[in-house]
Formats: structure tokens, C-alpha cells, sequence
């Protein structure tokens, strides 16, 4: 008798929908993938000096060239010698231009307070960055 | 007189390879995917200032500087303090990243709460190093 044998047939992995699999793949890791971008108030910063007898150079600005913008230590902002307030970003804004109307060359000295928030300080310096000012100086007391 | 004409095949655009071009794409994507570590001390956007004049900042050649709330810096993912002059383990860590980099540019991450004091103690540790070129990480303005 003779015994009737199954024809095996070819065995394959389907592998139409790879493309696809990996496609899916490709737009799960594209749209979670979140870039770390970073932004931010750039400053450069003076060199350090030091300090050596008879090389210590003192320049002294007046007013009409230089503008300090004394930060206290709860907020308020001291202009030159003016008494202490607050001062909002608007009011700021027409006091650093009103101040550059004086002079384009307006030099801004930021000095903040060791207790006085940094918050401020940045407040403070994006204004001035928003005005396009170029010569800003930070100090602290 | 019969004329000879030619059979056109279908025509067909060839996407045997489209699964291994997909995978190839696949496979930048994971590699050139960079996973920020959540550190032990971090200080979360919401708490960075506002501000509305930020500038990008390229990423290759920065250094972040963490400042919490408490004064503790995170430099290099080592916590550290500033108490006195002669701690200056910030100004002989930047020195070395700036021998590495001379473009480098430190990015601060301060918590906007933070008293100046210790800022201001960080950078004269940067000017100490040479390292001059600092951002202040802000979050953008909304209108």
C-alpha cells in the first residue's frame, strides 16, 4: 500500500507589515523624544582683577553716564540716589528709556542685595536686556 | 500588417527595502536619543525666573549649575556649598571643564527664590576660573 505523504508547503515569516511596525516605532520615538532646549539670559561677566598696590585704576562716573539700580533686600529698587520703591516692569521700562534718552551710552549698574532674591535681579536685567542695553554691570554690597 | 507591440510590465515602485530604511531610521532615533537622568537635587522649571529678552543657548558647549533654594550648588552632579573662601571646589571644577572647552558656557539653574548672595559667590568662582560667558536659565514670558 502505498502511503500517502502530505506535501509540506514552504514555511516563511510574514514580513509585510515590518514596514510598518517600524514606522509606528519611528513616530512613537519621534513624538515623545522632548529636546532639552535651553534658554536664557546671557551675560559675560568682567575678568577678575587683582588687587595690587599703586595698579588699582578708580574711574568715576557721573550720573549722566552711569545709572545705578540698587536692589534692597525685600525688593525694592534704589535709582541713583533717589529714595527706595517698587518698581514694576512697565515703570521700569519708561525709566531705562528715559534714562538712555540722556545717553545712548548709559552704563547700568545692577547692584543687588546678598538677601535680596535672585528673581530680582533677573527682573531687573531682562528689562534691560529688552531695552537693548549692552553695558550692564553686577555687583553686590 | 500586424504591428509588433510591445507588452508594458505594470510599473511598480520597488518597497522591498522599505523595512530595513524604516529601521535604519529607527535605529538614529535610539541612538541619538539622550536621556536626562532625574538627579536627587533638581530644581523644576516652574521655579526658574521670567523673563522675556532669552536668547538660545547651544547645548554643546554648556556646563549646568544648579542652585537650590537652601544654597546647595550641583555641579557636576556633586552637591556642594559655599561657606567660605576656601571653598572652591566650583572654581577648580570649572577650571578643568574650561581647559576641556574654551567656549564653555555655564547655564545657571537657580531656583528664583534663592538669595543673591550665593549667586554672586558662584560667579566670582567663575571669574576665578576664567570661565566669563553665563546664562541665566529663565522660563519664557507668556502674554
Amino acid at each position: 500500500m502505498k502511503i500517502g505523504r502530505k506535501r509540506k508547503g514552504k514555511t516563511e515569516i510574514p514580513t509585510a507589515s515590518t514596514a510598518d511596525i517600524a514606522f509606528l516605532l519611528i513616530i512613537f520615538f519621534m513624538a515623545t523624544t522632548k529636546f532639552d532646549v535651553k534658554e536664557g539670559i546671557k551675560i559675560v561677566l568682567p575678568q577678575a582683577t587683582e588687587k595690587q598696590e599703586g595698579q588699582v585704576q578708580s574711574l568715576t562716573l557721573t550720573e549722566k553716564e552711569m545709572t545705578r539700580l540698587q536692589i534692597m533686600a525685600n525688593g525694592q529698587i534704589v535709582v541713583n540716589k533717589e529714595a527706595s520703591r517698587v518698581i514694576e516692569n512697565n515703570d521700569l521700562d519708561t525709566l531705562i528709556q528715559q534714562k538712555v534718552k540722556i545717553n545712548p551710552d548709559m552704563i547700568f549698574k545692577v547692584i543687588t542685595d546678598r538677601e535680596a532674591k535672585y528673581n530680582e535681579m533677573v527682573r531687573v536685567v531682562d528689562r534691560l536686556k529688552a531695552a537693548k542695553i549692552e553695558k550692564i554691570s553686577l555687583s553686590t554690597n | 500588417m500586424a504591428f509588433n507591440l510591445k507588452k508594458r510590465n505594470a510599473a511598480e515602485i520597488p518597497q522591498s527595502s522599505m523595512g530595513d530604511i524604516a529601521f535604519l531610521l529607527l535605529l538614529f532615533f535610539m541612538v541619538s536619543t539622550v536621556f536626562v537622568q532625574e538627579k536627587k537635587f533638581w530644581v523644576e522649571r516652574d521655579r526658574w525666573p521670567v523673563a522675556e529678552s532669552i536668547e538660545r543657548i547651544p547645548r554643546n558647549h554648556t556646563s549646568t549649575i544648579y542652585v537650590m533654594r537652601d544654597e546647595t550648588i550641583l555641579i557636576d552632579d556633586v552637591p556642594t556649598r559655599i561657606e567660605s573662601a576656601e571653598d572652591v571646589f566650583v572654581s577648580t571644577t570649572l577650571i578643568r571643564k574650561k581647559t576641556d572647552d574654551p567656549d564653555l558656557i555655564v547655564c545657571f539653574r537657580t531656583d528664583r527664590d534663592t538669595k543673591y548672595g550665593v549667586m554672586s559667590d558662584v560667579m566670582r568662582q567663575l571669574q576665578d576660573a576664567n570661565t566669563l560667558v553665563v546664562a541665566f536659565e529663565t522660563q519664557q514670558r507668556k502674554n
